[in-house]
């Protein structure tokens, strides 16, 4: 069977094969685990076990997904990398892991939207639906994006993954002004935008020093800022961030 | 008889420029005004003489001109150029050849790649060789096309292997006396990898050697059943040549699949190699296997760079050897005997070399279902960019990555033309890699300096006589550097990711820097 073919149906041709989610579960692994985690509870990438995806419903939808990506997203295509027959392994393997029952996620959503604009603080940092600051990662759709044990990972220990973007830069100039932020760094200059949302841009040789750290510039004490109550309510609200229907 | 004497003088004017002789070739390195062959000399050293562009004067360094080949991606191509053309080969069977004044077009190849092509990286091209009238050059689907150098009219086109069984092209050609010297790609497709040669002016091949022993030959029972027959032992990158043994050496890839080593127990030859075979028969002298039954992707396939130097105070006809596994080898190119080896990067998967050069392997380092850590990563210390040797420094000067992966294995059926890797390697989290230029004294394998980058360069080497090395990076950074010291001295923002190694020649006697950046064609000369 050629791939082109392969590629076209609109259901999965091994949906009937026993072997079919084994196989696709050991694909699996290298490609998706990632971002979705070993059993597709998901983490930065969104929750595969509760049989809906915000990229449609049928095999060809998940089959596209994976060949393809989703642009304006962090879901890269694997189609150069992954043959037909193992994609459409995978999506077998992804339908076994459906649950089709909803979480129970604890905690009172309109509460927690006040936490974020207030007590939090989180909207100094994060947008939602084009308010808030720009200096960490945009949420108006991360209840789509993230799966809640990771969100209430990020919440209380956001240091335990940080992509690069958000990676914190100390610049130290000559006469040791310090400037954090988060940026870009090459080999010859760096960006920072700093807290305040001030934006800078230097070469690397006119500044004393340069350290891009794995860390993010969030406070890592939200599980002693806010109570366990709190906490859920914050989560509650951020699980129902789930923007437009596509992605910008 | 003086108009007669003249005309003539004139039409050998013409024919010369766009000739390249077999003694030219062998001549390359006394010639700083052309970049002739791949390796600039047969060497494979990447070095010029030329050293107008030299550490006081390269802050005067500029742009001249910029073509725009309106190929997407980075071109990893080193050009050809001789007789006032540069001659540049770019992704998906495009090529051109550029005015060396001015970088107008002057001919413009193109074959359309066939639908279905397997390939694991892009169609990506690495270069022309050229030989008499001619160019030749790879094409993605494993084709190799022999063009006229003054029109680029195709004058004969072989078909080296199926591509439609997962062999695909993209180095750049060696030429050796009237042959042209190929590698092949797709160890990822189960294919059994080899190193061609053809006839220059037919194109009939003249011969092949398998970098997989087939059951039955030498080397051969380092394969399990019938194994060898999907074995992969890509050769895709140019190797050289030393005319004076009358050997070619060339590296090779990884044994296939790539991380699943149980299917083919043994030491799995001639895969993870430096092989050195006579340029006349294509036989095989001597081999030397840096990587064993290797399970992490680490091809060997590095430029084998040759050195005459002195080791333990005698003077040793060399091959050096910057291996994706992390090792810098140093070897006798007489017979392969190992006669230097050191880490440059992280290593974790070993302890050392036995005195033969073999691997001490750290156990529990394959790839599992559920991920192993092991450093380097799948892309090894060093992969394929271009390596280069100053005998003004005496140092060796490469791209280094600084990283480990999580090495992935799962059971895979083989199935002819598809992918057969079992598994792949994925980023270590909140461990991301960085690059390096490496300068390592051959003689010794010990690292000189080195400048770290924030990020892995897939860019190349050059260096000269002015006592710079010039490289790129993948924020499109053009850098020269200190060759003694490694200091950057100067760099450009081209606005486009460099994969591909610098070249220099003269322009009206002028020294010149060329560089392929993201879609486009770049030459830099002083200013002042």
């Amino acid at each position: 069977m050629s791939g082109a073919c392969f590629a076209q149906q609109t259901q999965n041709p091994l949906a009937g094969d026993p072997q079919a989610a084994a196989g696709g579960g050991a694909a699996f692994r290298p490609y998706c685990t990632p971002c979705h985690g070993v059993r597709g509870q998901g983490g930065r990438g969104p929750d595969l076990t509760r049989g809906v995806y915000s990229v449609g419903d049928k095999d060809s939808d998940l089959f596209r997904t994976i060949a393809n990506g989703v642009p304006g997203t962090e879901m890269a295509g694997f189609a150069s990398d992954i043959r037909d027959e193992d994609i459409w392994r995978i999506v077998a393997f992804i339908r076994s892991l459906a649950r089709h029952d909803v979480p129970n996620i604890p905690g009172d959503r309109a509460a927690g939207e006040k936490l974020f604009w207030s007590k939090g603080g989180c909207g100094s940092c994060h947008v939602v639906n084009g308010k808030g600051g720009r200096l960490g990662p945009q949420l108006t759709r991360i209840g789509r994006e993230r799966s809640f044990a990771y969100l209430r990972e990020s919440v209380l220990a956001p240091n335990n993954d940080v992509a690069a973007e958000y990676a914190t830069i100390t610049v130290v100039k000559h006469d040791g002004a310090k400037i954090t932020g988060i940026g870009d760094l090459d080999n010859f200059s760096v960006q920072v935008t700093d807290a305040a949302g001030d934006y800078y841009s230097f070469l690397r040789s006119d500044l004393g020093s340069v350290t891009r750290e794995l860390r993010s510039l969030m406070p890592d004490s939200y599980g002693r800022l806010l109570a366990s109550g709190e906490i859920d309510d914050l989560l509650a609200y951020l699980v129902s961030l789930r923007g437009a229907e596509t992605p910008r | 008889m003086k108009i007669a004497a003249l005309l003539l003088t004139l039409i050998l004017a013409v024919f010369a420029a766009t000739t390249v002789t077999e003694q030219q070739l062998r001549d390359a390195q006394s010639d700083p005004g052309s970049w002739l062959t791949y390796g600039k000399n047969y060497s494979g050293w990447r070095y010029s003489g030329l050293a107008e562009i030299n550490t006081a004067t390269v802050s005067r360094l500029a742009p001249r001109w910029i073509y725009q080949t309106g190929q997407a991606g980075s071109p990893e191509t080193t050009p050809l150029v001789f007789g006032a053309r540069m001659f540049v080969t770019e992704s998906s069977n495009h090529a051109d050849v550029l005015d060396l004044l001015t970088g107008k077009q002057i001919w413009h190849y193109h074959k359309a790649s066939p639908q279905g092509l397997s390939m694991c990286c892009g169609e990506q091209n690495r270069g022309f060789a050229a030989l008499g009238g001619k160019l030749f050059k790879l094409n993605i689907e494993a084709t190799l096309v022999a063009l006229d150098a003054r029109s680029g009219a195709v004058l004969w086109e072989k078909q080296i292997e199926d591509y439609k069984r997962g062999f695909t092209a993209t180095g750049a050609p060696l030429v050796v006396k009237n042959k042209v010297v190929v590698g092949i790609a797709g160890a990822e497709f189960g294919t059994r990898g080899f190193i061609d040669a053809y006839d220059a002016n037919t194109g009939d091949r003249i011969w092949r050697f398998y970098t997989v022993a087939a059951k039955g030959e030498p080397g051969g029972n380092t394969w399990d059943g019938d194994a060898w027959q999907r074995g992969g032992g890509s050769s895709w990158i140019t190797g050289t040549y030393d005319p004076d043994l009358n050997l070619i050496y060339w590296g090779t890839g990884n044994p296939g699949p790539g991380l699943d080593g149980d299917v083919r127990a043994g030491d799995n030859l001639y895969t993870c190699s430096l092989v050195a075979i006579d340029a006349d028969t294509g036989k095989l002298k001597w081999y030397f296997q840096f990587t064993p039954h290797d399970t992490h992707d680490w091809d060997a396939v590095a430029d084998p760079v040759l050195i005459d130097m002195m080791v333990n105070g005698r003077k040793v006809k060399t091959v050096v050897q910057a291996d994706r596994n992390g090792f810098f080898y140093a070897l006798d190119r007489t017979n392969g005997k190992l006669l230097r080896a050191a880490p440059y990067t992280e290593m974790t998967w070993t302890t050392g070399l036995d005195a033969d050069g073999r691997p001490k392997l750290v156990p529990g380092l394959d790839p599992s279902e559920d991920g192993t850590k092991v450093c380097p990563g799948l892309g090894g210390g060093h992969n394929w960019s271009a390596t280069a040797y100053s005998p003004q420094t005496q140092l060796v000067y490469f791209g280094s990555t600084n990283g480990c992966g999580l090495f992935y294995r799962n059971r895979q059926e083989f199935h002819q033309g598809q992918w057969y890797q079992a598994s792949t390697e994925a980023t270590v989290p909140n461990e991301p890699s960085t690059g390096a230029v490496v300068a390592i004294d051959p003689a010794t394998a010990e690292t000189r300096w080195r400048f770290e980058m924030v990020t892995p360069t897939s860019s190349g080497m050059l260096t000269t006589a002015g006592g710079l090395v010039f490289t790129g990076d993948g924020q499109g950074y053009l850098v020269a550097l200190d060759a003694r010291t490694g200091k950057p001295l100067w760099h450009f923002q081209t606005g486009g990711s460099i994969k591909a190694p610098p070249i220099t020649y003269t322009l009206n006697g002028k020294q010149q820097i060329a560089i392929a950046a993201g879609s486009s064609m770049m030459t830099f000369a002083l200013v002042n």
